[in-house]
C-alpha cells in the first residue's frame, strides 16, 4: 500500500563471545520490545526435558518421597532433543500417558549402600534409556571438554548410609519454564542498553587531577579512567555502565553539571546469556527466536480464522493462555 | 570420674547445655541428695493402740520418747531410686529407650522404692518388702541417673536422639513436658510490703508488714509475716494448712528463748540513739521504745510472763489443728509450732529470736518512713522455683500424706478387729498397708508433670496451683529452647488487672531479657532468661553437691576476721548508722561496723573470684549502704540455690583472664557500680566509680534475641515481634525427624544457613536447625500485590524448592482404648478378604509411602467376636503421604497379664502434608516484618538487573520501612550482599562499639562498613539497583533498593485456616449452619457485619446473608388463627391409587390443614428464618401463643400472648 511507511527493520546479532553454557551479544537495530521478548523467550518457552514423574519402588533414605522427586526433577538433561520432541499432552502415540519414545524418556536409579562410609547418590546413578538424553554433568564428562571429571562427582541427589537404598523409576518429558521453572534451560539471560557516553571535555579540563581522579572513582564500576600520560579521562568500559548515574550526581556535587552525559541507546542492546547445560547457550538463542517466530507465525493466522488455534495445538495454547 | 572423660566430647555443645542447667541440676540433687533431706524432714506417724493399749505401753514406755506412750511409728527410710530402665525395659534392648516412650506414649520413669520401718519399742521391726512399696517416679531427661547422662553426640545418636540434645524434660504419656520456671519470692530474706488489704484482715491492722518466705533444705517453704497494727503492736502471722493464724509478737519473742523483758527491750531499742537521729542511715526513732512497752504489755495482758507459759499458750491454741499430736502436752506441741511453722529455715530458737527482733526493727523502720518498703515486683527481691525442688516439695507432700493415711487405715483395722491385729506383726500391718498403696505416690508425681496441676490440701505455699508444666514443642529449636529459657511471673497475676507487674524494671537487667516477651496477654509475665543468666543450684561449678554447713562456716569465720561481732550467743546492742546486721541466708549472724562495711563487701568479692577461699563463686553478697529512708541498710549474703546470676567483670581485681570473672545476683546488683566497657561513664558521678564491667551489652538479651542480626539498629517493638515469630518459624525442628512421633511437627525441606549472623548463631549452633532461606528481596512497589504487607514470591524460586515444607502429622490408634467394656470384643488390624481396597495392606495398616485422599479408607479393624471389619477414612482436606507405620512391640503395657500372645494394638501412623508456599502463607524476616504471600509471580515478569541478569525471589513494599523503622532489615540487606560477592559471613552482632575503648571511635554507621564492600564489587554504595521491567524490558524509574534477606516461614499457611461453604451441615434445631471449620461449617454473619450491611444500605446482600444463605423456611402459616404451628400434612390418597395403576409417582400437591382450625382454607406460606419457626415453638411450650396478622405492608403484625 502507498503513502504508509514501513517501520519494518532488520535487527542485527553481533556475536561477542560463545561458550556452551555462556553466549554475550548485541541485538542491534531493535527495540525493547523485540529484546525482552527474547529474554522472556528464553527463560520460560524454550522447551527441555526435565523429570517429571517418579515411581519411587523404594526408598530407605533420609529425604522423603517428594524431595527426592524434586530434587531429580531439577537435574538438568541434554534436551538437544525437546525441540522435536512431543509434549506428552498432545501425544498421540501413547493417548496423553506420556510414557512413549516419542514423548518420554525413561530413567532408571537403583542404589543400595553396603559400605560403612556415606554413599552419595549423584545424577551419575540415574541411567537413561535414551543416550541422547542424560544428565547435563554425565554427558560433559563423557565429551571431557574443559570439564574436569575428577573434581565432579556429579549431582547429589542424596546422600546414603549403611543399609539405605534407593531404587527408582523416573519419566522425563518435554516442557517449558513457564510450567515449571525445571524446564527452564537458562540459568541467567539479561541484556541492557548500550550506553552513549559524552564527555564534557572543556569542563573536564577545568578539573584538577585530584578532581577527576575522585571523579573517576566514584563510578563504582571501572567506566572511566586517566590516561596517565595526558592526564585525560577517557572512557575505557562503557559498558560496564551500569546507568547508576553516580558519575553525574558526584559532578554535580562536584558544582560541574553537565560534566558528562550518558543516554541509553534504545536501539541497541547487549545480551548476556547462560544456559543450565540442557541447551547450548547459542542453540537456546536459535530455539528462542524459533518460538519466538512460531507464536508470530500463531497470532498472524488468528487473524485469518478464529477456528484457526483450534487446529495448531500448542501455538493455539499460547494464543490462548497468553 | 569415668564421667569426665566423656563429658569432653560433649564439649561441642557446652553452651547449650549451659542453657537447661538450671532443669536438668535441680532434678540431679533431688535423685543425688534431695531425696535423703526430704525424708528427714517427714515426720515419723504414731499409733496408739487404745484396747491393748496397757500390755503395749509398757513395752512401748522404753522407746525413744520416753515421757510418752505410742505405739508404732512409721518411718519411711530410705528411699532407692533405680534407673528407669531396670524395670521398665527389661524385655526390650536397652537401646531406643526415650525412642520406645514417645513411640508408644508411655512415661520414662524409674523405680523409686520405699522402705517403711516400723518402729516398735527398742525393736525395730524389719522393713516392709519393698516389692509392694515401689512406685514410679518420672525422669527428666540428661539428669544423673538418665540414660542420656554425659552421652556424647554420636552415642546420642545411635540412640535415635538428636546430637544436641540437652534433656531438661520429662516424657510422660509420651508427651515432652517441661516444669515451668516460676517467680518466686526470694527465700529467708525479710521483706518490708506496704499493701492496702493488711488493713482488712482484722480490725486494727495498717498496711504494712514484713514478709518472708522461709525454706527448709528438702526446699519446702513456709511463709511467715509480721503486720503491724494502729496500736503500735504487732502480730506474727504464719499459715497452717491454708488458714493464717495470728499471734501477738511478743508471745512468740517469749517462747522462742527464755528471755525476759528488760532483755527483749533492749534488743529492740538498742538500734535507736539519740546522737545519731536524723543522721543518715538512722532507721530507728524514739517511738521504738513505747512500741516495745505496748508489745510486752500485750503479753501481761494475757497473763503470761514465762517462756513456758507462752510456749504453752501457744501449744494449748494449737492443738486442735496440729495432726499427730494429739497425745502431747501443750509445750511439746507449742515447741513443734515454732519448729514447723515460725522460721523454717532456722534450726536454733536463738537464731529465730535474732531474726524476729530484726524484722521487728525493719517494721518499725518501715512504719517511721526510716527505710523505704521493697518492691515485690522487682527481681532483686525473687528467686525462681526450680523444677526438682517442685518435685521434692510435692513429693515430700505426698509421703506424708501417704504417712497420714496408713495411720488412719491403720488405725481403722484396729478399731475394726483390735483383737486380732497383731501390732508387731509385719505380715498384718503390711497387709493393712497395701490397701494404701505407695504407687499414689508415683501416680500423683506424673499427674503432676502431665497436667500441671497441682492437688494438695496444705498448698505447699505456691501461689499458684495449675500450669506448673508445659509441653516442650519442637515447632523449632528457639522455640524449644524458649521454653527452657522462660520464666514465668505465676497465674495469679496473668488475670490481674493491675500491670505494674508486667513492668519492664531496671532490677531485671542482665537477669531478664528486656525484647523477648510476648505482646499481649502474658506480657511482661512470661519473661525469658538473658543468655549470661544462669540459676544457682546445689552443686559448685565442679559439679560436686555443695556443703552449705561448711559454706556458712567459712563465710563466718572469714567475716569474724574481717571484724564482724558474732550476734550469738548475744546480740549486739547497736543499730544501722553505727553498725550493720550481717544476714546470712536470713539468719542474723552477727554485726558488722559501718565504716569497714565496704572494705568487708570488696573482701568478700575478691574471694569469691579463688575457690579454693571457701567462699562460693556464686554467694550473693547484697551490701545496702546506709541511706536517707532508703532501703534497710545490712549486709545480706546468701548462698541459697535458685537464685538469679549473671557473670560480670571485676575490675578491682588487676587479673584478667576468667580469674576476674564474677556472679552477680539482682539482689547485689541494685547496689553496685557495673560499667558498660565502650568507656562511657553511664552518667555516673565521680563519688561512685565503677568497680564491675560488662562483658558485652549482648549478655542482657536472651537465646533467641540475640539471633535478631542488627537489633541494636531496630525500632525495639520490631525486636519483640521477631522473638514471637522466630519461634512460630516453620525450620529444621529435628535432625532424628525421622524417629520422632510429635504430633504435629513442622519441617522446612530447603533450610539454608543465614549469611548475615550474630555472634550467639554459632555460639549456640543453630546451624544444627536452620530456620530459613536467604532470599533476594527486592524492596518496591510492583504490581500491586505487594500492597498492606503483602509479598510477591518469585515462582520460579519456589518451584526450585525455597520454601518447601511439610507438616509431619501423627495418628496413634489405640485399639485397647477403642474398646467397648464388653472385654471379650478383642479387635485387631486386619484385612477384610472378601472386599478389595487400594490403600489398606493385608495387615490392615496402609502402605507406607501411599499418598491418601481424603476419605480414602487407611486403616481396618476386625473384630473377632461378631466377625465384622470396620474400615476408617482419612478426615480433612488435604492429600497425605504415609510418612511411617510405627507398631507396638510390647512396650506398652498396660494390662500385663494379658501381654502375652496378644495381638497387635497399638500403631502409630504418621502422615506427611506437602505444604510448599501458596498465596496466603505467612513470610518473615528476622526484623519483625511479616507479610502474606499475594501472589506467586512469574520469573519472568519480576524486574531484572540488567548487569547480573538477577530477579528477586521476593518482592516487599517500601512502605514497610518508613513506620516500622526496620534499618536493621535494611543492614542486613547490604550486608548479605556484600557477604555473599565476598563469600564470607557477616558478623550482625549489636552493640559493636561497646567493646571499643574510650578513644579508639569506629565508624559511626554500620553502613559506612558495609557501603565499601559493595562498591568494592561493583555495587552501588548503599544497595541500590537499576532495575529493569521484566514485562516491558523498560529501565524501571528509580534505583530498587536489592539483597538478600534471610526470610523465615511462618507456620501459618492457609490451608490450615481457610474456610469456605455455600451449603453444608446445618443446625439440627435452628436449621442455621454450623459453626466450625473442621465440620465445614460456615462464618459467622454478626452484629457488626450486620449492622456495616445496614449502614451500606445493602438490603439484597443483608437478606441472603442473614435469611437465604441461612436459615430460610417456608412456613406455612394459618391466616384464621394465625398460628404457624398447627400446619399440618394431609398425606393426600391418589398416591395409592397412581401405584396400583402402574404410574410412576407423580408429585401430588401436598394438602396442608391447620390443625387447629380443622381447615385448610386459611393456610398461607411465608417465608420466614426458621428460628423463628423455632421460636414459635418455644414461646409455645411456656404457653405463649405467638399469632401472625398477614398482611400487605403495615397491616402485617405479629402478636404474642399468654395463652389461658
Amino acid at each position: 500500500m502507498d503513502g504508509v511507511v514501513s517501520y519494518q527493520r532488520f535487527p542485527k546479532i553481533k556475536i561477542r563471545e560463545v561458550k556452551d553454557e555462556y553466549l554475550k551479544f548485541e541485538l542491534r537495530e531493535t527495540d525493547a520490545s523485540v529484546a525482552n521478548a527474547l529474554r522472556r523467550v528464553m527463560i520460560s518457552e524454550v522447551p527441555t526435558i526435565a523429570i517429571d514423574l517418579v515411581e519411587i519402588e523404594v526408598n530407605s533414605s533420609v529425604l522423603n518421597d517428594e524431595f527426592i522427586a524434586h530434587r531429580l526433577g531439577l537435574i538438568p538433561l541434554t534436551s538437544d532433543r525437546a525441540m522435536s520432541m512431543r509434549f506428552s499432552r498432545d501425544c498421540d502415540a501413547c493417548d496423553g500417558d506420556g510414557q512413549c519414545e516419542y514423548c518420554s524418556v525413561e530413567f532408571q536409579l537403583s542404589v543400595r549402600c553396603d559400605q560403612d562410609q556415606t554413599l552419595d547418590v549423584t545424577s551419575q546413578d540415574l541411567i537413561s534409556l535414551d543416550p541422547s538424553v542424560v544428565p547435563v554433568d554425565v554427558a560433559a564428562r563423557s565429551t571431557s571438554s574443559g570439564f574436569d571429571a575428577t573434581e565432579n562427582r556429579g549431582i547429589i541427589i542424596v546422600k546414603l548410609r549403611r543399609g539405605q537404598e534407593l531404587r527408582l523409576r523416573a519419566i522425563a518429558r518435554k516442557g517449558i519454564g513457564k510450567d515449571h521453572a525445571k524446564w527452564s534451560p537458562a540459568a541467567t539471560v539479561t541484556f541492557m542498553y548500550e550506553p552513549d557516553i559524552h564527555i564534557n571535555e572543556d569542563m573536564m579540563e577545568s578539573l584538577s587531577l585530584e578532581d577527576k581522579r575522585n571523579w573517576v572513582e566514584s563510578s563504582p564500576t571501572k567506566v572511566f579512567d586517566i590516561d596517565p600520560s595526558t592526564h585525560q579521562v577517557v572512557v575505557v568500559d562503557p559498558e560496564a555502565y551500569t546507568y547508576d548515574e553516580e558519575v553525574i550526581k558526584k559532578a554535580e556535587a562536584m558544582g560541574k553539571p553537565g560534566l558528562v552525559e550518558i543516554y541509553a541507546k534504545d536501539t541497541d542492546f547487549i545480551f548476556t546469556v547462560e544456559s543450565t547445560g540442557a541447551i547450548k547457550s547459542s542453540q537456546l538463542v536459535l530455539n528462542a527466536i524459533q518460538v519466538l517466530k512460531q507464536k508470530l507465525d500463531a497470532v498472524r493466522l488468528t487473524e485469518d480464522t478464529e477456528e484457526a488455534d483450534e487446529q495448531f495445538g500448542e501455538l493455539g495454547a499460547h494464543m490462548r493462555g497468553g | 570420674m569415668e564421667k569426665k572423660k566423656s563429658k569432653a566430647n560433649q564439649h561441642d555443645y557446652e553452651s547449650l547445655h549451659e542453657l537447661f542447667k538450671p532443669h536438668i541440676e535441680s532434678f540431679d540433687y533431688l535423685v543425688d541428695s534431695g531425696i535423703e533431706t526430704l525424708l528427714s524432714n517427714i515426720h515419723p506417724v504414731e499409733i496408739h493402740d487404745s484396747i491393748t493399749g496397757r500390755t503395749l505401753k509398757n513395752i512401748l514406755s522404753k522407746a525413744f520418747h520416753s515421757s510418752h506412750c505410742f505405739d508404732l511409728l512409721i518411718l519411711i527410710g530410705f528411699i532407692s531410686v533405680l534407673r528407669p530402665s531396670e524395670l521398665l525395659f527389661m524385655v526390650l534392648m536397652l537401646m531406643f529407650v526415650f525412642l520406645q516412650c514417645r513411640q508408644a506414649g508411655i512415661s520414662y520413669e524409674g523405680k523409686f522404692m520405699l522402705e517403711v520401718f516400723l518402729k516398735n519399742d527398742d525393736a525395730l521391726l524389719p522393713s516392709i518388702s519393698e516389692q509392694s512399696n515401689l512406685t514410679y517416679l518420672p525422669f527428666s531427661l540428661h539428669t544423673s541417673l538418665c540414660h542420656l547422662r554425659d552421652c556424647d553426640p554420636s552415642h546420642l545418636l545411635r540412640q535415635k536422639e538428636e546430637a544436641t540434645e540437652m534433656g531438661g524434660y520429662f516424657i510422660v504419656n509420651g508427651l515432652e513436658k517441661l516444669v515451668r520456671l516460676l517467680i518466686m519470692q526470694k527465700r529467708n530474706h525479710p521483706m518490708s510490703v506496704i499493701r492496702p488489704n493488711f488493713r482488712e484482715r482484722q480490725e486494727g491492722f495498717t498496711d504494712k508488714a514484713i514478709m518472708i518466705r522461709c525454706v527448709r533444705d528438702d526446699q519446702s517453704s513456709v511463709s511467715n509475716r509480721l503486720y503491724y497494727l494502729q496500736n503500735g503492736s504487732a502480730r506474727f502471722g504464719f499459715w497452717i494448712r491454708g488458714k493464717e493464724y495470728l499471734l501477738p509478737v511478743g508471745i512468740v519473742l517469749k517462747a522462742l528463748i527464755d528471755t525476759n523483758d528488760l532483755e527483749i527491750d533492749a534488743s529492740l531499742t538498742c538500734s535507736y540513739s539519740e546522737e545519731y537521729q536524723g543522721r543518715k542511715g538512722a532507721v530507728a526513732t524514739q517511738l521504738v521504745g513505747e512500741r516495745v512497752r505496748i508489745i510486752l504489755d500485750e503479753v501481761r495482758d494475757l497473763s503470761l510472763s514465762t517462756h513456758l507459759q507462752c510456749l504453752q499458750h501457744i501449744g494449748e491454741y494449737f492443738k486442735p489443728v496440729m495432726d499427730g499430736l494429739e497425745n502431747k502436752n501443750h509445750s511439746d506441741v507449742g515447741t513443734s509450732v515454732l519448729r514447723d511453722y515460725i522460721f523454717v529455715h532456722l534450726q536454733k530458737n536463738d537464731e529465730k529470736f535474732n531474726l524476729l527482733i530484726f524484722m521487728l526493727q525493719k517494721l518499725f523502720a518501715l512504719v517511721d518512713h526510716t527505710a523505704a518498703p521493697d518492691n515485690m515486683d522487682a527481681l532483686q527481691n525473687q528467686e525462681v522455683l526450680l523444677p526438682g525442688h517442685l518435685v521434692a516439695i510435692y513429693l515430700k507432700e505426698k509421703l506424708q500424706e501417704w504417712l497420714f493415711k496408713a495411720r488412719r487405715t491403720l488405725k481403722e483395722e484396729l478399731q475394726k478387729n483390735g483383737k486380732k491385729f497383731d501390732f508387731l506383726s509385719v505380715v498384718h500391718i503390711k497387709k493393712v498397708l497395701d490397701k494404701n498403696p505407695s504407687k499414689n505416690v508415683g501416680m500423683a508425681i506424673e499427674n503432676m508433670l502431665k497436667t500441671g496441676r497441682i492437688v494438695t490440701q496444705s498448698g505447699i505455699d505456691l501461689q499458684q496451683s495449675g500450669g506448673m508444666t508445659v509441653a516442650a514443642e519442637r515447632l523449632n529449636f528457639l522455640r524449644f529452647i524458649s521454653h527452657f529459657r522462660s520464666v514465668h511471673r505465676g497465674a495469679a497475676f496473668a488475670g490481674q488487672r493491675n500491670t505494674s507487674v508486667r513492668k519492664l524494671l531496671p532490677e531485671a537487667w542482665g537477669f531478664l531479657c528486656p525484647v523477648h516477651t510476648p505482646d499481649g496477654e502474658p506480657c511482661g509475665l512470661l519473661n525469658h532468661m538473658a543468655s549470661t543468666c544462669r540459676i544457682t543450684s546445689f552443686f559448685d561449678s565442679q559439679g560436686n553437691v555443695k556443703d552449705f554447713f561448711k559454706i556458712r562456716l567459712s563465710i563466718l569465720n572469714i567475716l569474724a576476721g574481717i571484724g564482724m561481732t558474732p550476734s550469738l550467743p548475744k546480740l549486739v546492742r547497736a543499730g544501722p548508722p553505727l553498725v550493720l546486721s550481717v544476714l546470712l541466708d536470713g539468719c542474723v549472724v552477727g554485726s558488722i561496723s559501718s565504716d569497714i562495711a565496704e572494705k568487708a563487701v570488696s573482701h568478700l568479692r575478691k574471694l569469691k573470684l579463688f575457690p579454693s577461699s571457701g567462699i562460693p563463686e556464686d554467694l550473693e553478697v547484697g551490701y545496702v549502704p546506709l541511706s536517707f529512708g532508703g532501703a534497710y541498710p545490712g549486709l545480706y549474703l546468701f548462698t541459697s540455690p535458685s537464685r538469679f546470676l549473671r557473670p560480670v567483670r571485676n575490675i578491682s581485681v588487676s587479673s584478667n583472664g576468667p580469674r576476674d570473672i564474677e556472679l552477680i545476683g539482682p539482689f547485689e546488683q541494685a547496689y553496685m557500680e557495673i560499667r558498660c566497657p565502650d568507656g562511657g561513664n553511664g552518667g555516673r558521678r565521680d563519688g561512685f566509680p565503677a568497680t564491675h564491667e560488662e562483658i558485652h551489652p549482648t549478655g542482657m538479651l536472651s537465646v533467641v534475641a540475640n539471633l535478631t542480626p542488627f537489633s541494636d539498629h531496630n525500632q525495639s517493638p520490631r525486636n519483640m515481634y521477631q522473638c514471637q515469630m522466630a519461634k512460630q518459624t516453620m525450620a529444621f525442628s529435628s535432625q532424628a525427624l525421622r524417629f520422632r512421633a510429635d504430633q504435629k511437627l513442622y519441617h522446612l525441606q530447603t533450610p539454608q544457613s543465614p549469611i548475615v549472623r550474630t555472634a550467639a548463631y554459632s555460639k549456640y549452633h543453630i546451624d544444627e536447625f536452620p530456620t530459613g532461606t536467604n532470599a533476594i528481596v527486592a524492596v518496591l512497589a510492583y504490581t500491586g500485590y505487594d500492597m498492606e504487607d503483602a509479598m510477591i514470591l518469585n515462582k520460579s524460586a519456589v518451584e526450585r524448592g525455597m520454601f518447601h515444607g511439610t507438616i509431619y502429622q501423627v495418628e496413634t490408634i489405640d485399639l485397647e482404648d477403642q474398646k467397648e467394656l464388653s472385654d471379650q470384643a478383642q479387635s485387631l488390624f486386619a484385612r477384610s478378604n472378601i472386599e478389595t481396597y487400594s490403600s489398606i495392606d493385608v495387615d490392615g495398616l496402609p502402605y507406607v509411602g501411599q499418598m491418601l485422599h481424603p476419605d480414602e479408607q487407611y486403616y481396618s479393624v476386625h473384630n473377632t467376636v461378631n466377625n465384622s471389619t470396620k474400615t476408617f477414612k482419612l478426615k480433612g482436606s488435604e492429600p497425605v503421604v504415609v510418612d511411617y507405620v510405627a507398631v507396638d512391640g510390647g512396650t506398652k503395657q498396660k494390662h500385663p497379664q494379658k501381654a502375652n500372645n496378644r495381638s497387635l494394638q497399638y500403631v502409630n501412623i504418621r502422615f506427611r502434608r506437602p505444604r510448599n508456599p501458596i498465596i496466603g502463607d505467612k513470610f518473615s524476616s528476622r526484623h519483625g516484618q511479616k507479610g502474606v504471600c499475594s501472589q506467586l509471580w512469574p520469573d519472568i515478569d519480576m524486574p531484572f538487573s540488567g548487569v547480573t541478569g538477577i530477579r528477586p525471589d521476593l518482592i516487599i513494599n517500601p512502605h514497610a520501612f518508613p513506620s516500622r523503622m526496620t534499618i536493621g532489615m535494611l543492614l542486613e540487606s547490604i550486608a548479605a550482599k556484600g557477604g555473599s560477592l565476598s563469600g564470607k559471613f557477616v558478623d550482625a552482632t549489636p552493640f559493636p562499639g561497646a567493646l571499643n575503648k574510650a578513644g579508639e571511635e569506629s565508624s559511626d554507621s554500620r553502613v559506612d562498613e558495609l557501603g565499601p564492600l559493595l562498591a568494592s564489587y561493583g555495587f552501588n554504595y548503599h544497595g541500590l539497583e537499576v532495575l529493569y521491567s521484566g514485562v516491558l524490558g523498560t529501565e524501571l524509574t528509580c534505583e530498587i533498593f536489592i539483597g538478600p534477606v534471610y526470610y523465615q516461614r511462618l507456620r501459618h499457611m492457609v490451608s490450615d485456616k481457610f474456610q469456605v461453604r455455600s451449603t453444608g451441615r446445618v443446625d439440627q434445631v435452628t436449621r442455621q449452619p454450623i459453626k466450625g471449620r473442621k465440620r465445614g461449617g460456615g462464618i459467622r454473619f454478626g452484629e457488626m457485619e450486620r449492622d456495616a450491611m445496614l449502614a451500606h444500605g445493602a438490603a439484597y446482600l443483608l437478606h441472603d446473608r442473614l435469611h437465604t444463605c441461612s436459615d430460610h423456611h417456608i412456613a406455612d402459616v394459618c391466616s384464621l388463627c394465625g398460628s404457624i404451628l398447627t400446619a399440618t400434612i394431609m398425606q393426600p390418597l391418589k398416591k395409592a391409587v397412581r401405584e396400583i395403576g402402574g404410574l410412576p409417582p407423580g408429585s401430588t400437591p401436598k394438602k396442608i390443614t391447620c390443625h387447629a382450625c380443622k381447615t385448610s382454607k386459611g393456610m398461607e406460606t411465608v417465608a420466614m428464618p426458621y428460628v423463628f419457626k423455632y421460636l414459635a415453638a418455644e414461646l409455645a411450650a411456656m404457653n405463649v401463643k405467638m399469632t401472625l396478622h398477614l398482611g400487605n405492608g403495615a397491616e402485617a403484625l405479629i402478636e404474642c400472648r399468654l395463652s389461658n
